[in-house]
């Protein structure tokens, strides 16, 4: 009984504030950011703590695996676009999952993150469920990492303008190819902003470097000793 | 009928997630059993081995709904008010910047290769004007 109810609030929480979204579509309201809010406030507020929450929670937690499965899909919706592009698609998937798991190693070092930390912090631009599992097999801790995953997503569709302004990017394949490998795909809406083929870049180049990510992710904390 | 269709179909993708998570275990590999399964779905897929049609109602469903899936997990940044300290805002500022570069480098590199490929794609045209004259 417990357990429905906290699958009710989620989903409940969930539409609402999708809702809300769509109306106003204003990046900071993402139903991501304002449900989990929502959620926690009402947690706290009832005195409910978040083992008990996960009861119900884990049932919802479950469909995260058949979702990544999914990610094919839309992937072999695009083959052709991707076949037509393959090199500049996948050379600039391989640059941007390097540089974003390479960067934010040295720099989580340099700032004295602890260990179990930097491992959350390692699969950062990949979309969120890919990254939480890439997290875990890292033994990293799956909320950090879906907390780092939001401020890059955010936060690159945000900067991404002035980024491109600065480094003279202006083809749409490397705007996309930008976008989707940095912001995943918060990027990816923001991509859809320019034009198709932005967003066609940003959407195929979100889900290689999702596949790359997890072979890498393992590869670059050994090579660090992180 | 429709929703029918869409719990089956989504049986369909747990089952490749389950294959996966075999695989991931039967190996030892440090690669997540779902991304196994996502390889797997789209060779099968690419083959034909398994029509699109079989997956692409439950595929969709899921996908569209996705961010609803994580939010459990995210809730649980409830035991860690310490992101509210110093601490947290170290985190952001690591994220940040590694943004910024992951940015730019990726999107020079991406204009840079699309340079390349539309080069060398003239290139091959020039030389079949040039066997055809």
């Amino acid at each position: 009984m417990f357990a429905i109810c906290m699958i009710l609030l989620t989903v409940v929480t969930y539409f609402m504030m999708t809702k809300i979204y769509r109306r106003y579509s204003y990046s900071l309201l993402i139903p991501a950011l304002t449900a989990t809010t929502l959620i926690i406030i009402i947690l706290l507020v009832l005195h409910i703590p978040y083992k008990s929450y996960m009861i119900g929670g884990q049932w919802i937690n479950s469909l995260l695996g058949p979702s990544v499965v999914a990610l094919a899909y839309p992937l072999f919706k695009q083959r052709r676009f991707l076949m037509n592009n393959l090199f500049p698609i996948l050379g600039g998937a391989l640059v941007g999952a390097i540089t974003g798991m390479v960067s934010i190693g040295i720099l989580s070092k340099m700032f004295g993150i602890n260990h179990t930390l930097i491992l959350s912090l390692i699969p950062k631009s990949i979309t969120t469920p890919v990254a939480i599992e890439v997290s875990k097999g890292l033994g990293g801790n799956a909320s950090m990492t879906i907390v780092a995953v939001m401020i890059a997503g955010i936060f690159g569709a945000i900067i991404a303008p002035t980024i491109f302004k600065f480094a003279r990017v202006h083809s749409p394949i490397g705007r996309g190819i930008a976008l989707g490998s940095a912001s995943h795909a918060i990027g990816t809406s923001k991509a859809a902003e320019y034009n198709e083929l932005t967003f066609s870049m940003s959407s195929v180049t979100m889900t290689l470097c999702a596949i790359i990510g997890s072979f890498l992710g393992p590869i670059v904390v050994w090579l660090f000793h992180i | 009928m429709k929703f029918l269709i869409i719990i089956l179909q989504i049986c369909m993708l747990y089952l490749f997630n389950f294959v996966g998570n075999i695989v991931h275990n039967f190996f030892n590999l440090v690669i997540p059993g779902s991304i196994i399964g996502l390889i797997l779905l789209f060779i099968c897929l690419c083959l034909k081995v398994i029509p699109v049609k079989f997956i692409e109602n439950g595929a969709g469903f899921l996908l569209r709904i996705l961010i609803l899936f994580f939010i459990p997990a995210t809730v649980g940044i409830m035991n860690y008010p310490s992101l509210l300290s110093i601490h947290g805002a170290l985190l952001a500022i690591a994220v940040l910047l590694s943004t910024i570069i992951s940015i730019a480098i990726a999107g020079i590199a991406g204009q840079l290769f699309e340079r390349k490929a539309q080069k060398r794609k003239d290139d091959r045209e020039c030389s079949k004007c040039s066997q055809s004259v």
